[in-house]
């Protein structure tokens, strides 16, 4: 594995192993690599036995999900048209309740995201997330699908795989408080005022910054929902709500003991005006997204949904220092990798 | 020396400039000595053409000046640096984005980035280069790229000063151009440095309303026609035809958003916003700061150096002086552009609010006349006279400068009335 020359930030701090066989033979990797079949596994069984049905989720399309935070599509020559890899789910999410009112998928995802994200322990170029979305459903209703969820995997996988835990030297008394009290929430105007009282500066109008994540996940003994996130911070898919304009009515959840975020979530936009003008303040050319528009011109079912980041809820889970380790072929934003 | 030409702008005055440097301020020598000089009556409908700068006979900041040097104030005292749009600037004056027409050649485009670079200005790349030239990498062979005219900028510039502005179009957003630059190693040296910006392009001086235009070959036209649109203007038979981006829609809540999701998305990139001179200016300037840009740029209709229509070229838009006047001074970053290629117009726009002054069409033609220092002595000349005109004002640095130094005092024939709510950013 070789670093490009230009990614300093990456000095000091845990790299994979230059050789592939040296990661994946290590004992932390399979470890690691077992606990994440049995979060698999969970996951699916706890979403099938809820109704949910299994998607499998398209890597290519002629538009993708137009992210956030400054991270970059890949482009692919389809036969001489400009193709992306999917840097999530989410247009396919929403289409596919047109097949099945409730479905989930395990869909990989692709991201240049910006070189200094690589010394954030947490962003990986490539990665997966455990997708669900679910027709009709409000926020309340998909944060509680989302909450038994992230209690079921780590509730298996506690009793299921106690040696692995014991392996890696992660104390699975600090899920105690995941696995019996509801999780806690807060707005995010409070988190940023509770992140300016605290010194860190954090613009009211935006993401809540890596760093400001990290601080209030550090002050929590339980995952955590933060809502209600400003519309200059997301995509248009995000929906905002009538009530409080300029406000969407979506979520992150963070984990505690300085992991930070571990998936969003949000109700959906499926109202074409609503989009269409949405696509515009975030800056998209609607053109581009011909196929989607049309469909929800023709009418798409009102949603809810999110995308639980595997390799961050491994970490979290693991107590690992970085997302990578939860990963069998890591790539590192910048890093030349296998 | 090529074949450009510009229309309706004193070009042989920027070529002798780009020849004689500093000595172009004034008349030739030649005739010191033997003729008589005086002011000659100004003939222009250019409301900036129609200011005079009106230096006063009590001086308070001169002695704040004399008490500082001990020695009388002179107009090299003037210090001239300048932050713009958070960038710094040796002088309150910045390259502006050429666009992708292809009057201004490759090698003049890179001349004029080298030696903006080595002056330690600022300098914007313009909107539509990656979707019509490529970015740079990845096998594009052609030195006209984005990255191509980074790396000559910043194989010249100083540590600490200048960086490059980034413009993104509607079609340029489908390339991510900003996205691109964002996480591409090559642009790191200037986003680790605080250099990098990115410009929300809004509109353009010369064609206010539309979207940026080109006349392509058919050759070319095919690559590109899934991003633009391409009318047959020239006829179906003619081996050209035009390509029209899209201007983009914008209402107050796009605007405001738009430049929120930037600040978001790109936390270490400064945000800079362009307007067409448009009748709201002064509600957009207004939007653009509230929203948290960092500098907000007014094209007056002077203004562009791209292909236009004949009808917008002479007939739409407000010229710049009335734009200034209706945005009124502010605190914020202001920074205009039109026509800008001397010093009294410059002096002018800064007594109006603006911040700096942006050099394209005279940027071209300098390096036009002079590859190697055309642009570098047009600025000599250019800081010559803005040290003379505001040291005559009794100021010494541009921020000083304010509505008291012009005649007839500064009145926007639709003034903007400011929401009591409204934040004003510092």
């Amino acid at each position: 594995m070789t670093t490009t020359a230009d990614a300093p930030t990456t000095r000091g701090l845990l790299l994979p192993p230059a050789d592939p066989r040296e990661h994946l033979t290590s004992p932390t990797t399979r470890t690691v690599l077992r606990l994440q079949q049995q979060m698999l596994a969970a996951a699916r069984e706890y979403l099938t036995g809820a109704g949910f049905a299994e998607m499998m989720p398209p890597v290519i399309g002629p538009v993708t999900d137009p992210g956030g935070r400054g991270s970059k599509q890949v482009d692919v020559d389809f036969y001489g048209h400009k193709y992306k890899l999917m840097t999530s789910a989410i247009l396919y999410k929403q289409a596919s309740l047109l097949a099945f009112p409730k479905i989930f998928c395990i869909a990989p995802n692709v991201r240049l995201e910006p070189l200094e994200t690589a010394s954030t322990s947490r962003h990986l170029a490539e990665f997966h997330q455990i997708d669900v979305e679910m027709a009709g459903a409000s926020r309340d209703q998909i944060t509680a699908v989302l909450e038994e969820l992230v209690r079921h995997i780590v509730s298996r996988v506690v009793t299921g795989l106690p040696e692995a835990f014991e392996a890696l030297g992660r104390d699975t008394s600090v899920f105690t408080a995941l696995l019996e009290q509801a999780f806690g929430r807060r707005t995010h105007a409070e988190a940023v005022a509770e992140l300016i009282g605290l010194g860190h500066p954090q613009n009211p109008d935006a993401e809540i910054d890596w760093e400001g994540e990290a601080l209030l996940s550090a002050r929590s003994a339980q995952p955590f929902f933060v809502t209600d996130y400003p519309k200059g911070s997301r995509g248009f898919y995000d929906r905002e709500s009538a009530q409080d304009p300029g406000v969407l009515r979506n979520f992150d959840l963070l984990a505690p003991e300085g992991y930070g975020e571990l998936c969003s979530g949000s109700e959906r936009e499926y109202d074409y005006t609503r989009i269409v003008t949405r696509m515009r303040e975030t800056g998209e050319n609607p053109a581009k997204y011909g196929w989607y528009l049309k469909l929800v011109r023709e009418g798409i079912p009102a949603s809810a949904g999110f995308g639980i980041g595997v390799e961050r809820f491994t970490r979290y889970l693991a107590g690992l220092d970085s997302a990578w380790q939860a990963n069998a072929f890591p790539k590192l934003p910048g890093v030349v990798s296998p | 020396m090529s074949g450009l030409r510009t229309r309706g702008f004193p070009e042989q005055a920027v070529r002798e400039r780009a020849r004689l440097g500093a000595a172009a301020a004034f008349p030739a020598d030649a005739h010191y000595g033997h003729t008589l000089f005086g002011a000659e009556p100004v003939r222009s409908d250019d409301p900036l053409d129609q200011l005079r700068i009106t230096p006063p006979v009590f001086m308070p900041q001169r002695l704040e000046k004399l008490i500082e040097l001990g020695r009388e104030p002179l107009h090299t005292d003037v210090a001239l640096d300048t932050v713009i749009g958070g960038l710094r600037s040796t002088l309150p004056l910045y390259l502006s984005a050429f666009g992708s027409t292809r009057a201004a050649g490759t090698d003049q485009v890179l001349a004029a980035s080298r030696q903006a670079g080595r002056l330690g200005l600022p300098m914007v790349i313009g909107e539509n280069i990656v979707p019509m030239t490529g970015y740079g990498r990845g096998g594009e062979r052609t030195r006209r790229t984005a990255l191509g005219r980074i790396t000559a900028y910043l194989d010249e510039l100083p540590d600490g000063l200048g960086g490059v502005a980034v413009q993104q179009s509607t079609e340029d957003a489908d390339a991510e151009v900003w996205n691109l630059v964002y996480s591409d190693p090559a642009a790191r040296p200037l986003l680790e440095s605080g250099r990098l910006a990115f410009e929300l392009k809004v509109g353009q001086g010369a064609k206010p309303g539309l979207g940026g235009m080109t006349v392509l070959d058919r050759a070319a036209a095919a690559r590109v026609d899934e991003q633009y649109a391409l009318d047959e203007v020239f006829g179906p038979d003619a081996d050209r035809v035009l390509r029209c981006s899209s201007p983009g829609t914008f209402t107050e809540e796009i605007l405001r958003q738009q430049i929120r999701l930037m600040r978001n998305n790109y936390p270490r990139a400064k945000v800079w916003v362009k307007l067409h001179p448009g009748r709201d200016v002064a509600l957009a300037a207004d939007i653009a700061w509230t929203a948290g840009a960092d500098s907000v740029t007014v094209d007056g209709a002077e203004g562009g150096t791209g292909w236009a229509p004949v009808a917008t070229l002479a007939h739409a838009g407000l010229p710049l002086g009335e734009c200034l006047a209706r945005i009124g001074p502010r605190a914020d970053c202001l920074l205009a552009s039109g026509r800008f290629w001397e010093g009294s117009r410059v002096v002018k726009s800064l007594a109006l609010g603006a911040t700096a002054a942006g050099l394209g069409r005279a940027a071209l033609l300098a390096t036009d006349e002079d590859p190697e220092t055309g642009l570098t002595r047009l600025v000599e000349c250019l800081a010559l006279e803005l040290r003379l005109l505001i040291s005559s004002l009794g100021k010494y640095t541009p921020a000083a400068l304010g509505p008291e130094d012009v005649w007839p005092s500064p009145v926007a024939a639709t003034p903007f009335h400011r929401l009591p709510e409204v934040v004003h950013h510092g």
